[in-house]
């Protein structure tokens, strides 16, 4: 493959509260390549949201970036003055949001809020920008983008309005797109266009997209490759259709097994999660996934397991591994999957 | 912004305007003909002298007679003649007197929007810094001092402590035409009137800049790449000024009434100094005039601040 296009090592996020430290991202890395489209799945409060604000700095207070790296071009851009930054963030790399309802400006034209962007970035008039806006409104598919950009944001359909914030992301045509969870204020079916618009996009212009989201689903129809995160910190990572056959690390096993499958044999029980993500605050120690995971064994109290080759381009950071699971624990024909389940140590043992 | 319903909604507005002046000006006939004493009573007239005089401005007649014909004359325009100053016109007075109150009440309001909101956005952008608390503190001052402690204790600096600097240039002459050469001659009682409410304003305006500046699109800006300055001017203030122009009306409101006082204190020859002066002389019919005159300013003032409301909010039509 090319030489990526960002390169994020070791990036560390904190939020310093009343009660303590939260190690929101603690220790991501991964590449970005050239127009590919990369998907960040997790459950709420795992980082995932946090680690696509790192990579622009735009971490809401009391928020802190306090170590990593991340590579753009040759610039770390954790390193960039704030004026640099200003002139990456649209330009370079565009970020979309989650519910546009909040996130467009309800006192300011849709095609306004569109030109703007450009205008923060190129030298141009308010006409020329404004005439650029309902461009790409047309290309984001709004009909009647001439009147609609002179629409204010609470005149638009949710799915118009996420088109909207679609098109201002690709105002300057930027190499990397950010998108935050960009279906799920939605309809379903709207979630669909959306997501179909978005793949379109990453063919035509070739920008390389980042999509954070919560839903395997959306991932294994946008994107090529996929980094699972739990509680700040990458589990596995590897290309979509192998991590969906082959899932290394218990949690994202778990995770598919909790995703209700059309082809799936009729009465089989869908198995949730047992137990809740870990408070950031005060972090398990060893694997932060063991006191949830039914394979655990006793090295999983007391180690952080690393991110490891498990198959080829794929990693995952776990002791177990779903290979040896499956051997030693019979993980498939598991009926019981609550915590330490299949382990040889029983659930309450060991924890403090 | 405006629409052909926004023009139906201001022409409604200025019908029940007039039929509320109408209101309050028959109130205020009815309630000045009840008290004790007359206008020319206190001029020492004496027997047939202050009947004759009484039959000429037809206050012998049936107060209800004296009500229709006021009514009649209402229509008009005329608001009759001064009992005190005899044969003197009001309306010209009044409209004269309206337009200074009205002028030192701009300026009062600038001072409200101006300093308010700058004090307001700058305390919000240093939210917890050495200037928020400098801010904060000189507006729970400003919004704690009535504005005739304000006017006193500027008139003492400016006045009696820096007289040889300022020469006694914002006293006004008895009989002054009421008509403002400078600034400069109104910008103290201006000051005095406009700073409790600017205090107002201040903290509401660094209240909701805090608020605002926390909401989602203001994160989409900074991910646009915008300028700070942008940020802050195009996409927080703007939004952050809905709120604020709820208690514009009451505040323009206090500028108006605490007009009577200031007027006073600084001997300004606007409607709140002829207010006071009237009813002491019961001159029944600038009594009628200066408050016909504050109804309709307070009115359109209201309706003003309303139509602020769609300049500012996309989302309000009426």
């Amino acid at each position: 493959m090319a030489t990526p296009i960002l390169q994020v090592k070791d990036l560390q996020t904190q939020f310093t509260t009343h009660d303590g430290v939260v190690r929101a991202v603690d220790g991501v890395s991964f590449d970005l390549y050239p127009g590919e489209s990369l998907g960040i799945v997790g459950e709420s409060g795992s980082g995932k949201s946090v680690t696509a604000l790192s990579l622009l700095r735009l971490v809401p207070n009391p928020g802190r970036i306090v170590g990593g790296q991340v590579l753009f071009r040759n610039d770390d851009l954790l390193q960039l003055s704030d004026e640099e930054m200003r002139e990456i963030r649209g330009r370079d790399i565009a970020m979309i949001f989650q519910d546009p309802q909040s996130s467009l400006n309800p006192v300011l034209r849709t095609g306004f809020q569109i030109a703007e962007a450009m205008l923060a970035h190129q030298r141009s008039t308010r006409s020329q920008a404004l005439r650029r806006a309902v461009e790409l409104l047309r290309r984001v598919r709004i009909p009647a983008a001439e009147s609609r950009a002179k629409d204010y944001p609470h005149q638009l359909s949710g799915g118009m309005r996420q088109r909207a914030m679609i098109a201002m992301g690709l105002a300057n045509a930027p190499a990397i797109v950010v998108a935050d969870e960009p279906t799920t204020a939605l309809d379903v079916t709207v979630q669909a266009q959306i997501l179909e618009l978005l793949a379109d996009l990453n063919h035509e212009l070739g920008a390389a997209v980042v999509m954070i989201t919560h839903n395997m689903g959306v991932v294994a129809g946008l994107c090529t490759r996929v980094l699972v995160m739990y509680a700040g910190q990458i589990v596995e990572q590897g290309p979509v259709e192998q991590i969906f056959e082959d899932p290394q690390h218990p949690y994202t096993w778990s995770l598919l097994k909790s995703i209700p499958r059309v082809d799936a044999v009729r009465h089989e029980r869908l198995r949730s999660i047992e137990g809740i993500a870990p408070d950031l605050l005060r972090p398990p120690r060893g694997c932060r996934f063991h006191p949830r995971c039914p394979f655990r064994v006793e090295k999983c109290f007391s180690d952080d397991p690393h991110l490891i080759e498990v198959k080829p381009d794929q990693r995952a950071a776990c002791w177990v591994t779903m290979d040896r699971a499956r051997a030693e624990m019979g993980a498939d024909d598991l009926l019981d999957i609550r915590p330490g389940s299949a382990s040889g140590v029983q659930a309450g043992r060991l924890v403090e | 912004m405006f629409t052909r319903g926004t023009l139906i909604y201001i022409v409604q507005r200025l019908v029940l305007i007039t039929l509320a002046v109408l209101g309050v000006s028959s109130l205020v006939f009815l309630g000045i003909h009840r008290l004790p004493g007359d206008a020319l009573f206190s001029e020492h007239l004496r027997g047939t002298q202050y009947e004759l005089t009484l039959h000429h401005y037809g206050l012998d007649r049936p107060l209800w007679q004296q009500y229709l014909t006021f009514l009649g004359n209402m229509f008009h325009g005329d608001l009759g003649e001064s009992l005190v100053n005899r044969g003197v016109p009001i309306t010209p007075i009044v409209l004269r007197e309206m337009s200074v109150s009205a002028e030192v009440g701009l300026v009062a309001l600038i001072f409200t929007i101006g300093l308010g909101m700058s004090f307001g956005v700058i305390a919000a952008l240093r939210q917890n810094t050495w200037l928020d608390y400098l801010l904060s503190t000189t507006s729970v001052i400003g919004y704690s001092m009535p504005n005739f402690v304000i006017a006193t204790f500027l008139i003492l600096v400016f006045g009696v402590w820096l007289e040889n600097i300022t020469h006694g240039n914002f006293y006004f002459e008895i009989g002054w035409p009421g008509r403002y050469g400078s600034i400069g001659a109104i910008w103290l009682p201006a000051f005095a009137l406009g700073f409790p409410s600017a205090s107002i304003v201040a903290r509401m305006t660094r209240a909701s800049m805090l608020e605002v500046l926390q909401q989602d699109f203001i994160r989409t800006a900074r991910a646009k790449g915008l300028a700070p300055a942008t940020i802050t001017i195009r996409h927080a203030l703007r939004n952050a000024l809905i709120p604020v122009i709820t208690v514009l009306g009451p505040l323009a409101m206090a500028i108006i009434t605490g007009g009577v006082v200031v007027e006073n204190i600084f001997g300004i020859p606007g409607l709140g100094k002829e207010f006071a002066t009237s009813i002491l002389n019961r001159d029944y019919n600038v009594v009628i005039g200066v408050f016909t005159g504050y109804a309709a300013l307070v009115g359109l003032t209201n309706l003003g601040v309303d139509l602020l409301y769609v300049v500012i909010d996309p989302r309000i039509r009426y």
